[in-house]
């Protein structure tokens, strides 16, 4: 099982290191030598530094060789610490273009088993732009790991949940709305109102724009078609509950009702482009869940609720 | 687009220009179910429905602009509504069908260009 598990982190690490670039991980402070640099002086750069090597360069920044740590140890040995590093270093340098992926530098880590890669603007060019080691590429690595989950963390808090301590405080306050009847100036104006507490809440916006819609449809039909009532919204940790009251006069056939197109509104009502009959279409398209209760002698509930995650 | 370039290309009227947003669909009805239904987020809407209840139906839908055809006539009252909420709001002599030809012309011009 862990070797299952393991393989399923290195899936991302295998996209990462395809999609990440020679740049993203290169460091662009280089420690560099001219050709008149003595081996003791590279010596004392290594040390002081705590790198394993340093690139020679000339005046226009052109790679021309690279003296490691072995280098210097051959000098010492040899007798020639003292001496210019132009007439032992390695000339031929393998270099790595910046714009080529990290899994190409990875590749030439394997071939050659060099510790560092010095770095060039572009192909076919010698001047240096900043070195390459494994190490950089494994910090690369760590922190793009690092801004995947914690993108994924934070989705995670927006989305399925709301914490204890903001359902209790909006639970203190209930949300209730009063709508009066033909009053379509106003309606919108309570699922305005929801709409901007609930931004407040941080929740998702796709999630705020159902709960609006099924708001202002509620609120439209019960200023259309009832003599009044109410709107009253309940938060709660993994959904938001929309409750619309009103006072009657009750539908007859909440089936047909459902239906798009179906509508028993006024000419009048409709020239203003209200009474498509779409409202409860719409509701039910938004909602998660949506429970209808209609009497011809007390009114209409409606109950459309709309869950977080 | 910018909303001035569109303003600009199809001759609108100015009512309410409170912010030059970038807008990428458009949507035309007079139904507001319907509107609510369809209309994606930073649109332009083309409708003659000028009453304040058409400035609740943007904000749901994060329309950025309507635009009333048929020099339709516009109330104070909406137009301080539409303030209060920074809506845009804009007027055209030309109807629905002809307004909604420049503007497809224009927005579905650009988005190939992307």
């Amino acid at each position: 099982m862990t070797v299952l598990h393991s393989r399923e982190k290195l899936t991302l690490a295998n996209e990462l290191i395809y999609e990440l670039k020679v740049k993203d991980a290169m460091t662009r402070e280089v420690i560099f030598f001219d050709k008149n640099a003595t081996f003791r002086e590279v010596q004392m750069a290594l040390k002081e530094n705590r790198i394993s090597g340093v690139p020679i360069l000339d005046e226009q920044k052109n790679i021309i060789g690279i003296v490691s740590i072995d280098n210097v140890i051959t000098a010492l040995d040899k007798g020639y610490v003292n001496e210019k590093v132009e007439n032992y270093m390695a000339k031929e340098v393998i270099t790595i273009p910046q714009n080529y992926s990290l899994v190409s530098a990875i590749k030439k880590f394997e071939k050659y088993q060099f510790g560092r890669l010095p770095v060039t603007d572009k192909v076919h060019s010698c001047k240096m732009v900043g070195i390459l080691t494994m190490g950089d590429i494994l910090n690369r690595l760590l922190v793009s790991i690092q801004t995947i989950a914690e993108k994924v963390e934070k989705d995670e808090d927006k989305n399925s949940q709301l914490s204890d301590e903001l359902v209790r405080k909006v639970q203190q306050r209930p949300l209730r709305f009063e709508v009066k009847k033909a009053d379509f100036d106003n309606a919108g104006r309570v699922a305005s109102i929801i709409r901007n507490y609930l931004q407040k809440l941080n929740i998702d916006k796709k999630l705020l724009r159902r709960v609006a819609i099924v708001c202002y449809e509620a609120e439209m039909n019960i200023s259309i078609h009832s003599l009044g009532g109410y709107i009253s919204i309940e938060v709660e940790q993994n959904g938001i509950t929309i409750t619309a009251v009103d006072y009657g006069p009750g539908i007859p056939d909440i089936e047909e009702a459902m239906k798009p197109g179906f509508t028993t509104a006024s000419e009048q009502i409709r020239a203003l482009g209200f009474g498509a009959g779409m409202g409860l279409p719409n509701i039910k398209k938004c909602a998660d869940r949506l429970e209808l209760e209609s009497s011809m002698e007390t009114g209409t509930i409606l109950k459309a609720v709309v869950y977080l995650s | 687009m910018k909303l001035s370039q569109i303003i600009e290309e199809c001759k609108l009227k100015k009512i309410v220009f409170c912010s030059d947003d970038e807008i990428t669909n458009g949507y035309c009805g007079d139904l507001m179910s319907d509107v609510i239904a369809h209309a994606k987020t930073d649109s332009v809407w083309v409708t003659v429905q000028a009453h304040k209840n058409s400035i609740a139906v943007a904000l749901i839908k994060e329309i950025r602009a309507i635009i009333f055809t048929n020099n339709v006539a516009i109330s104070q009252e909406l137009i301080d509504k539409a303030k209060e909420e920074d809506i845009n709001l804009f007027s055209t002599e030309n109807n629905s069908f002809q307004l909604c030809g420049l503007l497809y012309k224009l927005l579905e011009g650009s988005n190939h260009q992307d």
